[in-house]
């Protein structure tokens, strides 16, 4: 309408106003909620299009992290397993101790001509052998803990035949890395008539050969039992030397992946997390610019030549 | 004197009286879509006088204030705006299947499904946490399910969409083909169409927005309309759009000439790009994330053997293909003793033996397992709204930029009205303060005589 007024500035309709407040409006609200979601949630990323690549990273490291959570899980599982092992293996040892003990009770004394304190020893000596093989099936959450990756329930029977698996259990404890949880019970007391609780084992041996009663049979208690005693503590002790140095090694990954957790949240609070001190100032902002539009959206066409004309 | 001043003052109550209802018409119309503001054209009559005073003025005619130019280009960036706004609201449905990051989605699934895994290995021997496998399972499978199900329906809504928009587009077509019947007939019957030409203006712009047809004026005051190059109206024959085809496939076909038509902007437009193009992608990348689980799962099941030594060949976890179709296999879900935790086959070994699975709890992150597919997917899903988001808000100032430029010219300036009204008013007023004028001074000839 330049024709009438010979003018050539831009002409705002009603209509242009009022289309320019409704943006400005809807700009204005979307800044305003898109930084309220920042707060309350507390994380910038709150939909893969908020930062697409930030998004996908944040779903590995997420990944990753529950990895680490199963790995620390996993360790303190073989933790479990393994301070068991080293407990009973103690026990084990210690009551070797006493076995030892009785047969160099033996050496003091000329005892030939004593069945009945001899038969005692025997019987002290089966006993041993009766509690050796309880602790050999000691278990830890229902699963026979010298029993490998075999039979659950019980790693030797009466007899001492080993019934379990040929290999100890492993625990993933960090990527690619398998901790044994154990060791079987063929390495630490072997199987069958020869094994320590079998019927030619060392214990039976020395309850025989205290049973027989006679010089000869004695002295063996004294030299060849005694030996293979000493053996059998040796086989032990080694035995729980290496579950010691697994503990060792379990605690260790143990810690790496508690760290590793922490490392892994440093990282996707870096990608994700709010900058409160900022998204705070953002949001004032974004309130006042709210405010302001909706402050110039409640003067619209109050401003008109009509109010001036009555 | 008197007989031709009366006559010039009377003429000009007239045209004053005349702009005045042009004011008016454009006030009342301020906010009518479509409106183009009309101006009154005034021009002096030449007179028969010897002296050369003109005979008063007359009106030439009430001519719209429109701007070609402006007006194509407001509706093509309006057309294109709209294109790109039905994508965003598409993929923005696309993106809330999936709620990652969180620790509800299908990335959270995988984590926990994998996990549950080495829980297997702790206890091998027991029956509780092989059913959490199964169960783990069973949830990715339904998660699966239940996001195909939503891309489906998210491209079953676009395509109705399409279907409603083209019949609407259709019934428009035939609109602006009468009203051209209507322009003509006006224009022969010596009577300027602008009310018409609004109407007409008005259905352009929503067809524009809706197919991203274009208006192609004609001599005659008609326009033809024109989508991606073919014509749909021209005068009084108006063609009719089919959109044919299904999922993946969709597009819309001229009826009289069986040629498809190349909508490029308009809301159509956009929504056909999400179901040929973004919903099946979406859809297929989904697909090769559940057949990665299946095959990844499956073949390091294979690898392994059941609790009584027997292979996993012959049970594998899951079955089926592609997001829709992976399911448990029923077997298995009904004895989880045939999930081949086993690394041996030697029994009583492999009733306790869970190294199989400790195997396959490290796959979380194979290369080409599920959860690098899915990342890639979310990353490319991501990538896509983000920057149909950032195309919406560019077009957006450049769509209002457009507006405003045509309202400029266009639209109704009511404070400018206003200023009109007065000056309209003055004149009236001269005018008939003129004529009482001429009246007294015949009045006082007559007494004078």
């Amino acid at each position: 309408m330049t024709d009438v007024m010979g003018t050539n500035a831009i002409s705002y309709t009603p209509a242009i106003m009022a289309n320019q407040m409704i943006s400005g409006l809807n700009t204005a609200e979307a800044q305003q909620a898109n930084d309220e979601e920042q707060l309350s949630t507390g994380s910038t990323i709150n939909q893969p299009s908020d930062n697409p690549a930030g998004a996908a990273q944040i779903l590995q490291l997420n990944a990753s992290l529950a990895r680490a959570q199963q790995y620390s899980s996993n360790a303190s599982d073989a933790q479990g397993w393994l301070s068991l092992g080293n407990s009973t293996m103690n026990q084990i040892i210690s009551t070797l101790q006493q076995a030892k003990q009785v047969v160099e009770s033996v050496s003091g004394a000329n005892l030939s001509n004593q069945p009945g304190s001899l038969q005692a020893l025997a019987d002290q000596v089966s006993s041993i052998g009766t509690s050796l093989l309880n602790l050999a099936n000691t278990t830890y959450g229902g699963q026979a803990i010298f029993a490998g990756t075999g039979n659950v329930s019980q790693a030797y029977d009466q007899n001492g035949n080993y019934l379990g698996g040929g290999a100890a259990p492993t625990r993933t404890v960090a990527p690619g890395v398998q901790v044994s949880a154990g060791v079987t019970g063929e390495q630490v007391f072997g199987s069958g008539t020869s094994g320590l609780f079998g019927s030619t084992g060392v214990l039976a041996q020395i309850s025989q050969d205290l049973q027989t009663g006679t010089n000869a049979s004695i002295n063996n208690v004294q030299t060849t039992d005694l030996q293979a005693l000493d053996q059998a503590i040796d086989q032990v002790t080694a035995q729980a030397a290496t579950m010691g140095a697994n503990y060792q090694q379990v605690q260790a990954f143990s810690q790496q992946a508690t760290n590793s957790q922490q490392v892994l949240q440093t990282q996707m609070s870096g990608i994700d997390s709010t900058n409160v001190a900022q998204v705070t100032t953002q949001l004032t902002q974004s309130q006042q610019a709210f405010q302001a539009a909706l402050w110039a959206t409640s003067q619209l066409s109050q401003d008109s030549l009509v109010q001036f004309l009555g | 004197m008197g007989d031709l001043a009366l006559n010039i003052a009377a003429s000009g109550l007239d045209a004053q009286q005349t702009a005045m209802d042009t004011i008016s018409q454009n006030l009342t119309n301020a906010n009518t879509p479509g409106y183009v503001s009309e101006s009154v054209q005034l021009a002096p009559n030449a007179g028969g006088d010897l002296l050369g005073v003109g005979d008063g003025v007359r009106t030439v005619g009430v001519t719209q204030n429109s701007d070609r130019l402006l007006a194509t280009n407001a509706l093509q960036t309006q057309g294109i705006l709209s294109q790109t706004t039905s994508l965003q609201q598409i993929l923005q449905g696309a993106q809330a299947v999936f709620p990652e990051p969180s620790s509800s989605g299908i990335s959270a699934a995988l984590s926990s499904f994998w996990q549950s895994w080495d829980a297997i290995s702790q206890d091998p021997s027991n029956p509780a946490p092989r059913t959490q496998v199964v169960d783990q399972a069973q949830n990715i499978v339904s998660d699966f399910q239940q996001a195909s199900q939503q891309l489906s329906n998210l491209e079953g809504n676009a395509q109705t969409q399409v279907t409603a928009a083209v019949t609407q587009a259709n019934t428009m077509l035939q609109q602006v083909a009468s009203l051209n019947v209507q322009i003509s007939d006006a224009k022969g019957a010596g009577s300027p169409p602008n009310a018409l030409i609004d109407q007409q203006n008005e259905i352009m712009s929503q067809l524009a927005t809706s197919i991203g047809a274009v208006s192609v004026p004609q001599s005659d005051g008609t326009v033809n309309v024109d989508v991606g190059g073919i014509t749909l109206v021209q005068g009084s024959w108006s063609d009719t759009i089919n959109a044919t085809g299904g999922t993946g496939a969709m597009s819309l076909v001229a009826q009289s000439s069986g040629a498809t038509i190349p909508a490029s902007s308009g809301s159509v437009s956009g929504q056909l790009a999400a179901i040929n193009q973004y919903l099946p992608s979406y859809q297929s990348q989904l697909d090769a994330t559940a057949n990665a689980l299946a095959s990844t799962v499956n073949t390091q099941l294979s690898l392994g053997f059941t609790a009584t030594g027997a292979s996993g060949a012959a049970d594998p976890l899951f079955q089926g293909s592609g997001a829709a179709g992976l399911s448990v296999n029923g077997a298995v879900a009904t004895d989880p003793q045939l999930i081949a935790a086993s690394s041996t086959n030697v029994l009583p070994d492999a009733t306790n033996n869970g190294a199989n699975a400790q195997a396959m709890a490290e796959l979380y992150n194979a290369p080409t397992g599920p959860d690098n597919q899915y990342q890639s997917l979310i990353e490319g899903l991501g990538s896509q709204v983000q920057a149909v988001n950032n195309q919406v808000q560019a077009q957006t100032s450049v769509a209002n930029a457009a507006q405003q430029n045509l309202q400029a010219i266009q639209g109704v300036n009511t404070n400018d009205q206003m200023v009109q009204m007065l000056t309209y008013q003055q004149a009236y007023q001269a005018s008939a303060k003129l004529i009482s004028t001429v009246d007294t001074m015949m009045q006082a000839l007559i007494q004078a005589s």
